[in-house]
């Protein structure tokens, strides 16, 4: 028995060898050098962690640090409210309409960020379609490009397939019945959500939100051309430091911290109900 | 509840209800009476439409036609959280992420009753289900057999008029099941609940029931007590759903008291026709198999039916034995008969004859 286990174990080894071969060379390797590039000092000379010591003690990096934090948290806030509605529409839809329906949620999946972020420019800009259309109310133009606003439209934009699809998952799986059996108890459509259907859905709630916040955390395009100087995430942070500050030592450290930061919480994913789900097929 | 009468009020009083989808005919126009207090079994074969009516009597699907009216009152076009019945489901349909005692209390708070009683209540009804202690643990934590009896409980808390449950014991093992049985009909008789139970089960069926409605192609085929559907089925169909039975050819050859069938050219039996069919009227013979005697050496009872044929062979199966034959138009038949020592080492392909008083058969149209 412990043997034809460790064969199995050797067997499915070998299926994931050319992936894992892919990922050493083109993932953990860069980190490594990344890794490496975070210990350097500024000026050359042996291995140091001087770039971590100065990184937490830079009002810029503290700054930063706190914003991402925050995006990322009512990024996933935004994205939850507008996605629950829509995975709740679909789990009530037929097989049929509901894969019809799943392309329109994957369709801006499908479409890159750059792309993305261009189009909410021309939608809302200073005199952009939006702002043109109130006008002809006569109502002055709204500020939505270039702050704490157009991040949010464009991150949720980006992160709403990614939590639809959890949750979805989630109310797919609840039995029938529990609905059915409700109701012939008396229970009225809202509670029959706020006690059956929404509790039970926590689960995809979470690894989404966590699958969300993760994802979040790395985000670069959107708010370097549709936030303000004051968005400024980790990664626009090493962007600065590599090609403004010209400091690697510095933009290395804190790329370190980011992936930290994002394996942590992908740790935590795998510990939730359901969110083991999304990072493997047998996790159930 | 009695009326003025002293008859029992009906409960369901069901007319012309039928139930569509687009083309497909999930239930033909159907007519119900259940009286109050009544254990009625739903029974037929997967695809007869029992859960159909049972849905649309719960408020889950709406009646293309007809009209429900339950305890007086018309629900046809009322929902079904308004309804105020209980269900059991096959598979409990218990609430997942609440514990026992919150899935009991559950119903209890939609009826605004107060904490305390509520505590009572639940309380109560686990002991009335033999599950005292288990009001902390979550559902999953129970076997199959104690999930129903929650369920269960959780059904009789609230005390709804009527009781539905769709094949409530179909997940359970053949023994749980028989245990299941008895303490669902004890809870009957306890609280006297109306309860309407589908089954496809026949035993099950006549086990439990007050009077069992057997269904076929989605419309009902005949309804009565266990007693009048195992005696005195109306149809072929009942007569081969219901208990072990022989259907043998047969045709109408004298009427009269009793009348003649003949079988084949060459055999013919008497029986009393329970419907007025004229000579001529092609249907079939029910044997049930302990109605048949084995005979041999012709050692047959004055006035009582024979048929000659081989002994197939013989099955011990404890106090009854099986005697297979086959007759010699080439029918097969089953005699079940108490185990005697002298009938059970009979050689197989020795000559019988099977014979039955004339009052036992039943012959019935096709
Ligand atoms: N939602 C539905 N859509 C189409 N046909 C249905 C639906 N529900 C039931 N039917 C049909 O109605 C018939 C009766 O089904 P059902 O009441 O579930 O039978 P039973 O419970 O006796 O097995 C079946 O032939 C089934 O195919
Ligand atoms: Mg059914």
């Amino acid at each position: 028995m412990q043997i034809r286990t460790t064969n199995a174990h050797v067997r499915d080894a070998a299926y994931a060898m050319p992936a894992a071969l892919f990922m050493a060379l083109l993932f953990a390797l860069p980190l490594f050098s990344v890794l490496h590039q975070s210990l350097q000092q500024e000026n050359g000379g042996g291995l140091t962690i001087q770039a971590y010591a100065k990184i937490f003690t830079t009002p810029l990096f503290l700054r930063v640090a706190y914003t991402t934090l925050e995006v990322s948290i009512s990024a996933t806030v935004f994205s939850l409210l507008l996605a629950y509605p829509i995975a709740y529409f679909l789990a009530k839809q037929s097989p049929r309409r509901r894969a019809l329906y799943m392309i329109l949620v994957l369709v801006p999946f499908w479409t890159s960020s750059l792309v993305k972020s261009f189009s909410f420019m021309v939608l809302l800009g200073q005199s952009g379609i939006i702002n043109q259309m109130l006008g002809a109310f006569g109502i002055a133009p709204v500020k939505m490009l270039f702050n704490r606003f157009g991040v949010m439209v464009g991150m949720s934009h980006f992160l709403i397939p990614f939590f639809v699809f959890p949750i979805l998952t989630s109310l797919r799986s609840q039995p029938l019945e529990l609905a059915k059996a409700a109701a012939i108890m008396g229970a009225g459509k809202l509670r029959i959500f706020l006690r059956v259907t929404l509790p039970l859905s926590l689960p995809g709630v979470m690894a989404g939100a966590l699958l969300v916040f993760i994802l979040s955390l790395g985000f670069y395009i959107i708010p370097a051309l549709l936030g303000g100087r004051q968005d400024m995430m980790f990664a626009n942070l090493v962007d600065f430091y590599t090609r403004e500050a010209l400091n690697w030592p510095m933009a290395s450290a804190v790329a370190v911290l980011l992936v930290a930061a994002a394996a942590l919480a992908a740790m935590l994913l795998s510990k939730v109900r359901g969110g083991s789900s999304i990072l493997s097929e047998e996790g159930h | 509840m009695t009326d003025s009468s002293g008859a029992k009020a009906a409960m369901i009083e069901i007319s012309g209800l039928r139930k569509d989808y687009g083309s497909v005919v999930a239930l033909h126009d159907t007519e119900l009476s259940v009286p109050t207090g009544e254990f009625l079994t739903l029974l037929g074969p997967s695809g007869s439409g029992k859960t159909t009516l049972l849905n649309l009597i719960a408020g889950m699907a709406s009646p293309t036609r007809g009209r429900i009216v339950i305890n007086g009152r018309d629900v046809t076009e009322v929902p079904a959280e308004k309804r105020g019945l209980g269900m059991v489901f096959q598979n409990y349909a218990l609430m997942p992420h609440m514990t026992v005692s919150e899935n009991i209390a559950f119903p209890l708070e939609i009826r605004k009753v107060p904490r305390a009683e509520i505590r009572r209540r639940v309380a109560e009804v686990l002991d009335l289900v033999r599950l005292p202690h288990v009001g902390d643990r979550k559902p999953k934590e129970l076997s199959g057999g104690q999930q129903q009896r929650i369920s269960i409980a959780r059904c009789i808390v609230y005390k709804p008029d009527l009781i539905l449950m769709d094949e409530p014991l179909g997940a359970l093992d053949k023994k749980l099941r028989e245990q299941m049985q008895l303490e669902i009909r004890r809870i009957h008789k306890e609280l006297g609940i109306t309860m309407l139970y589908v089954t496809h089960d026949q035993e099950e069926a006549l086990n439990m029931s007050d009077r069992i409605m057997l269904m076929n192609a989605r419309r009902v085929e005949q309804i009565g007590t266990p007693d009048q559907l195992y005696f005195a089925p109306r149809t072929q169909f009942a007569a081969d759903f219901i208990g072990a039975s022989t259907l043998l050819d047969a045709t109408v050859a004298e009427t009269g008291e009793p009348a003649l069938l003949r079988l084949s050219a060459s055999e013919s039996c008497r029986v009393r026709l329970h419907s007025a069919a004229p000579v001529g009227t092609v249907g079939k013979l029910l044997l049930r198999p302990e109605a048949l005697r084995l005979v041999q050496n012709g050692q047959v009872t004055a006035g009582h039916n024979v048929l000659h044929g081989h002994l197939d062979n013989t099955l011990v199966t404890g106090a009854t034995s099986k005697h297979f034959v086959t007759l010699d138009n080439g029918a097969t038949l089953a005699i079940q008969e108490l185990t005697d020592p002298s009938t059970t080492r009979l050689e197989p392909g020795l000559r019988v004859q099977v014979s039955w008083p004339p009052e036992t058969g039943r012959f019935l149209e096709n």
